[in-house]
């Protein structure tokens, strides 16, 4: 390790984390898992004058229910999330989802909470915050604050999070045990960042769909809640859904790019497939892709 | 034949050890961590270094502010080139040729790429170094880069000092002349273009160096290099050092490839600093350091036609072969390898070639495992594509064209002596283990249900073991000796970064001296042990090394028995050696330990027979024959899913001829590695520049290595015919990077063949890529984004016919391009009316020759020459005054350039 000169603090409560951090003035970074911040410092690419090491915060750490959903520690490990008795019941997609995060490794130390801060628009977490509806808690010395998922993304690796506050918590809103897990990613390597995903929940009632929440991760600029298809959803009868139908209302909102792993032409044309074959799959449709 | 058969040809020793899975000697400190890599050495008052980089990939250095970064704490010195360029330097290529491009080993007034070196910061620690590094300001008038080998045609000059962008250039437009028509009257002609994406090297190790000054002007290098030994001869060189004042150590090296085969500026910049500061100095490369300034590798636009008869015979082909050469490559590179070996396993008429590297404001270039692997790629997706084309079975299109052993010895076309290749008994092995026709009926059935399963085969033949041919390349040298303890100790010319030359060199010496593997130490990694040797480089250790240790083991087990006949007042050939146990035949109450002998030999001289040296010592360099090829026959099955793009493979079956094989899990862990690049290459690994000449993948999220979940378990099979050699061994290190990729590719272009062919191959074969060709259609944007093709280049300008020159009579001084680099010569000729002789003097000697023509100002003229290979060389210059110009025509090496001036 060569990182550029930092202080480091550890503190031991929100408050004290959140005093370091209106100290520093926005030169601050927090630290929890480490595993995408780490190779950043040892390259310079990031360059922080204090590093705040939030691990020694207990309350930032563990699953819980709460009043209409279930609250997720940001400094919680992904390994101990993807175990935890809570999510694997009431929230299933979370886990599918978060067991595509990384590798086995990286999962030992890294976080739910940095990788939904981090804001890599390809990622598996932001995207099922958004999807799901979550809500983001975030605390500084100004107060404490909550910002819908699908407002707390503006643009690759850009939140709303202002250089004095801290996320502290993701509640999740209840699904309805049983919800039907919609989930499908592209990525060159198994542990990469997705070419293109897709992650959701479904809720059928009578053999219509009651409530939908699908997000689309390596589409755009953030996660994108893909609300046209939600729409088109809820309230149809499983036997007038057509995927395809579906799919191309689904890409609708997305707005992908071009990089060197692949154009923004392959994105739309693998997210369409992907989307209708997973939702065929999902809910078991005979017409399936 | 099998390596059980090989085996009792082999040793005078009971115990077998060659051809067993001894496990591997280097891996108890490997795997425990406790491997001695360059960055685990520390020396007393070590200083670190940290360089300043360009962001910029052309311009002209405005200016260097050093005094804030002065200031730093910490801070020993700065410097720049102005500084450095008290120590002389002069780059050379792997050859001991010149390097033509200015190298200095920092930014000399202009940056030519982003990442170029422009000043050094020397400080207590690396973290310090670096943090003065940022405060180094560098102004630069930027200019508008020259990326691509399209840019290299049309663009500004790289190199201002120049006359155009061509770094290298083989081979004659004129021979299209004589292929054309042949083309033109094939039942078939087949054409295929290539694109090879640029490659970053990779080695798990990233480049390091750690300078030591030491007595008056010798100088101790820790290096991460393929060999000690080339290293500390070629840093001597560069340096104008004696020899003997630098050695070069290197224990452990975390992968090589052909990237460490010189140091390169870094590395020299740092022990050119450490002579003036007189300080120990120390340079770990990081890993965006590795990625984007170490030397890359491929990055070349091929194409190549073909031409079949109505049996699918091949008649006759050309290739026009470009290569970005980036700003300062290791020795510029026309890869005239890819033309001498593209055809020696085919029964192939006529072939003919032009091939340039280019000069371009990227990163320069270097040798990556298997630096001619293009001549496979391109010649064995072509060869599948005609046999869909023609409609004949891929296996049998190359039956019908492959040289197999009754063929033999026979000649390639640009004359490549080919005498016990076996691409085609490799390939029959290979059709004898595998179903091919389950597979299609398989494949058939898959179809059905809208599942794209593919089958792909190559063969090919590498030329391994090379020596004599080429300046680096020479035999190898083992020191071999019993200690009075009875333990074998080896000292050797090899080099491993991770090859396991430690263990398979111990089985060699176990199995011919006799004694236990366990009994066997070998040494080798450092300059002052050993002898010289290029290392590991070539496909070359096995083979050479090899047969050193093998012939030295013979020649100490001979004084072993000669001692203990003597001893034992018994005949020699009544001794054998087993187990570290010396045995008389028909007594075994005299049987005796080696320990035994070996402390006579050392400790009792008057116990020996008389005349005899004491000790037990024994010492052979082996000079092999100038090359030994090796063949082999792949097949990969894959399975491309249609909705994606995404490319599984299903199995991979190696059908490989390395003769003699030592340890079969050496053989295969070197074939393992070379197709895990060969998968990177075809499906992941990229290094895009944009086109201001950033390079796009900084880190290994961006620059995709194959990981272990995108390579299968390999199969193997061992055809292993034994070579010329002594031991009988073929090499086979760079192989699997070589056939692997072509292996892979006509998989998926099988898997594909129901939507279409991939009418250009496009490198990496991205899922967006393997869409284009299934929906016909430009998913992938490559097309798109494709600059408007430019025009051929035209041939070489003949200077125009000028006023008649005054005589051309006396001395000329004159530079013949050749592939291995520049060679300077004196021309001198004597006119008699139109006839002319003379000769030509380079530093290899004079020869005469006669019989020229000179007609008006241009003189023709022929010269055979013996090395490094029989040719004829014909000259064809033209005069302009107090100048020349013109080419040479090599026989296979097509033709060079020749220019010069009055002397």
């Amino acid at each position: 390790m060569k990182p550029a000169p930092f202080d480091y603090v550890r503190p031991s409560s929100v408050e004290e984390a959140c005093r370091v951090l209106a100290e520093a003035g926005g030169g601050a970074t927090v630290i929890a898992g480490g595993q995408t911040l780490m190779p950043l410092l040892a390259l310079r690419m990031s360059q922080p004058f204090v590093l705040v090491d939030i691990n020694g915060i207990a309350a930032l750490k563990g699953v819980t229910r709460v009043e209409g959903g279930i609250r997720v520690g940001p400094a919680t490990r992904q390994a101990d999330a993807l175990r935890d008795a809570t999510l694997a019941r009431h929230l299933p997609v979370f886990v599918t989802a978060l067991g595509h995060v990384g590798h086995y490794q990286t999962r030992n130390r890294g976080t739910v909470g940095g990788s939904i801060a981090l804001g890599e628009p390809a990622a598996e977490m932001p995207a099922t915050a958004v999807a799901l509806g979550a809500r983001v808690e975030i605390a500084s010395v100004r107060g404490t604050r909550t910002v819908p998922a699908d407002e707390f993304y503006l643009g690759p690796y850009m939140t709303v999070l202002e250089p004095d506050e801290l996320v502290t918590g993701v509640v999740y809103p209840d699904w309805p045990d049983g919800h039907l897990v919609l989930f499908r990613e592209v990525a060159q390597r198994p542990g990469d960042f997705a070419l293109v995903g897709l992650v959701g929940a479904l809720v059928l009632e009578g053999g219509t769909v009651s409530r939908a929440g699908i997000g689309w991760f390596g589409m755009g600029p953030t996660p994108i809640r893909a609300r046209q298809v939600e729409a088109a959803l809820v309230g149809t009868a499983l036997d007038r859904i057509d995927p395809q139908t579906m799919a191309r209302l689904a890409i609708a909102d997305t707005a992908p790019f071009d990089d060197h792993h692949a154009s923004a032409e392959y994105r739309r044309t693998v997210g369409a497939r992907i989307f209708a074959r997973a939702l065929a799959e999902t809910l078991d449709l005979r017409s399936a892709a | 034949m099998n390596i059980e058969a090989k085996m009792d040809v082999g040793g005078i020793g009971a115990a077998r050890y060659v051809g067993t899975r001894q496990p591997r000697k280097e891996d108890g400190r490997l795997l425990t961590g406790r491997g001695q890599f360059t960055d685990d050495v520390r020396v007393p008052g070590m200083l670190h270094v940290a360089y300043v980089r360009s962001a910029v990939a052309r311009g002209r250095i405005v200016s260097i502010d050093l005094d804030a970064a002065r200031e730093m704490p910490g801070v020993q010195a700065i410097y720049t080139q102005a500084d450095l360029a008290a120590v002389p330097v002069s780059f050379q290529t792997f050859f001991f040729t010149p390097v033509e491009a200015p190298v200095t080993l920092l930014a000399d007034g202009r940056v030519a790429c982003v990442g170029d070196p422009i000043a050094m910061v020397v400080a207590d620690s690396r973290a310090l170094a670096e943090d003065a590094a940022s405060l180094v300001e560098v102004t630069i008038e930027e200019e508008a880069p020259v990326v691509t080998i399209a840019d290299a045609r049309t663009g500004a000059l790289v190199h201002p000092e120049r006359d155009d962008n061509i770094a290298a250039e083989m081979g004659d437009e004129d021979t299209r002349l004589a292929i054309q028509p042949l083309l033109d009257a094939s039942a078939h002609v087949v054409t295929t273009r290539v694109r090879h994406q640029r490659i970053a090297q990779s080695p798990m190790e990233g480049r390091a160096c750690l300078a030591s000054p030491e007595g008056t002007n010798e100088m101790t290098v820790w290096l991460g290099c393929q060999s000690p030994h080339l290293a500390a001869r070629w840093i001597a060189l560069v340096l104008g050092m004696p020899t003997e004042a630098i050695r070069v150590i290197a224990k452990d090296v975390g992968g090589g490839f052909g990237l460490k085969n010189i140091p390169w500026k870094e590395e020299m910049a740092v022990i050119a600093a450490a002579k003036l500061m007189r300080c120990p100095l120390k340079w770990i490369e990081d890993r965006f350091e590795a990625l984007t300034a170490s030397s890359h590798a491929r990055d070349q636009d091929v194409t190549l036609s073909v031409g079949f008869d109505a049996d699918a015979r091949l008649t006759a082909a050309w290739c026009d072969y470009a290569c970005n050469n980036g700003a300062w490559p290791m020795g510029e590179d026309a890869n005239i390898a890819v033309h001498m070996f593209m055809w020696p396993c085919y029964k192939l008429p006529a072939y003919g070639f032009v091939t340039r590297g280019w000069y371009t404001n990227t990163m320069g270039l270097g040798a990556y495992r298997g630096p001619w692997a293009m001549e496979s790629l391109v010649r064995e997706t072509l060869l599948d594509k005609a046999a869909r084309r023609i409609g004949v079975d891929p296996v049998e299109l190359r039956r019908r064209n492959l040289i197999y052993l009754p063929d033999q010895p026979h000649t390639s076309t640009l004359g490549i002596p080919v005498e016990d290749i076996t691409p085609g008994e490799c390939l029959e092995k290979l059709v004898a283990n595998v179903d091919f026709p389950a597979f299609r009926r398989e494949q058939a059935e898959a179809r059905k249900e809208g599942r794209y399963l593919g089958i792909g085969v190559a063969t090919y033949i590498e030329p391994t073991g090379a020596a004599g041919s080429m300046a680096p390349m020479t035999g190898e040298t083992v020191h071999l000796r019993i200690e009075p303890t009875g333990k074998v100790v080896a000292m050797l010319s090899t080099h491993s970064q991770g090859h396991g030359t430690a263990t398979t060199m111990a089985q060699v010496i176990a199995e011919q001296l006799g004694v236990p593997y366990e009994d066997v130490a070998v040494y080798e990694g450092d300059s002052a042990i050993g002898a010289f040797s290029p290392g590991a480089a070539g496909s070359r250790q096995g083979v050479i090394a090899g047969g050193a240790t093998w012939k030295a083991a013979q020649l100490l087990a001979e004084k072993i028995k000669v001692v203990a006949a003597h001893l034992s007042n018994a005949s020699v050939e009544t001794i054998t050696i087993d187990g570290g146990m010396v045995h008389v035949a028909g007594a075994p109450e005299m049987s005796r330990p080696l320990r035994e002998i070996a402390e006579i030999a050392y400790g009792e001289p008057g116990r020996l027979p008389p005349g005899l040296a004491t000790g037990l010592e024994a010492q052979y360099r082996y000079q092999p024959p100038p090359m030994t090829m090796t063949s082999a026959a792949h097949c990969c099955m894959v399975e491309v899913d249609a909705e994606t793009g995404f490319v599984r493979i299903l199995r991979w079956i190696s059908s490989k001829d390395c003769g003699t094989v030592i340890n079969p899990g050496v053989v295969e862990g070197q074939i393992a590695g070379g197709l895990a690049q060969a998968i990177g290459q075809v499906l992941l690994e990229d290094m895009p520049y944009d086109a201001r000449g950033n390079p796009l993948a900084a880190t290994f999220k961006d620059y995709m290595l194959p990981t272990i979940f995108d390579v299968p378990d390999f199969e193997y099979l061992h055809a292993s015919t034994p070579s010329q050699t002594i031991g009988g061994m073929r090499g086979v290190g760079e192989g699997g990077c070589i056939i692997g990729p072509p292996t892979l590719v006509n998989a998926i272009a099988d898997a594909l063949s129901p939507f279409g062919e991939i009418d250009e191959l496009v490198l990496p074969l991205t899922p967006a890529r393997i869409l284009d060709v299934i929906e016909q259609r430009d998913v992938s944007g490559t097309r798109a984004s494709e600059v408007v093709p430019v025009a051929e280049v035209t041939a070489p300008v003949e200077a125009a016919p000028v006023a008649q020159v005054s005589g051309i009579d006396g001395d000329w001084n004159m530079v013949l391009k050749t592939p291995m680099g520049p060679q300077a010569m004196v021309a001198h000729f004597d006119c008699d009316g139109d006839a002319v002789s003379g000769w030509l003097e380079a530093p290899e000697g004079r020869q005469a020759f006669a019989g020229g023509v000179l007609s008006g100002n241009q003189l023709k003229f022929e010269m055979k020459v013996e090395k490094p290979m029989k040719i004829t060389l014909k000259y064809d210059l033209t005069f302009d005054g107090q100048t020349v110009s013109g080419k040479c025509k090599m026989g296979m090496f097509g033709s060079a350039k020749v220019t010069g001036e009055r002397g």
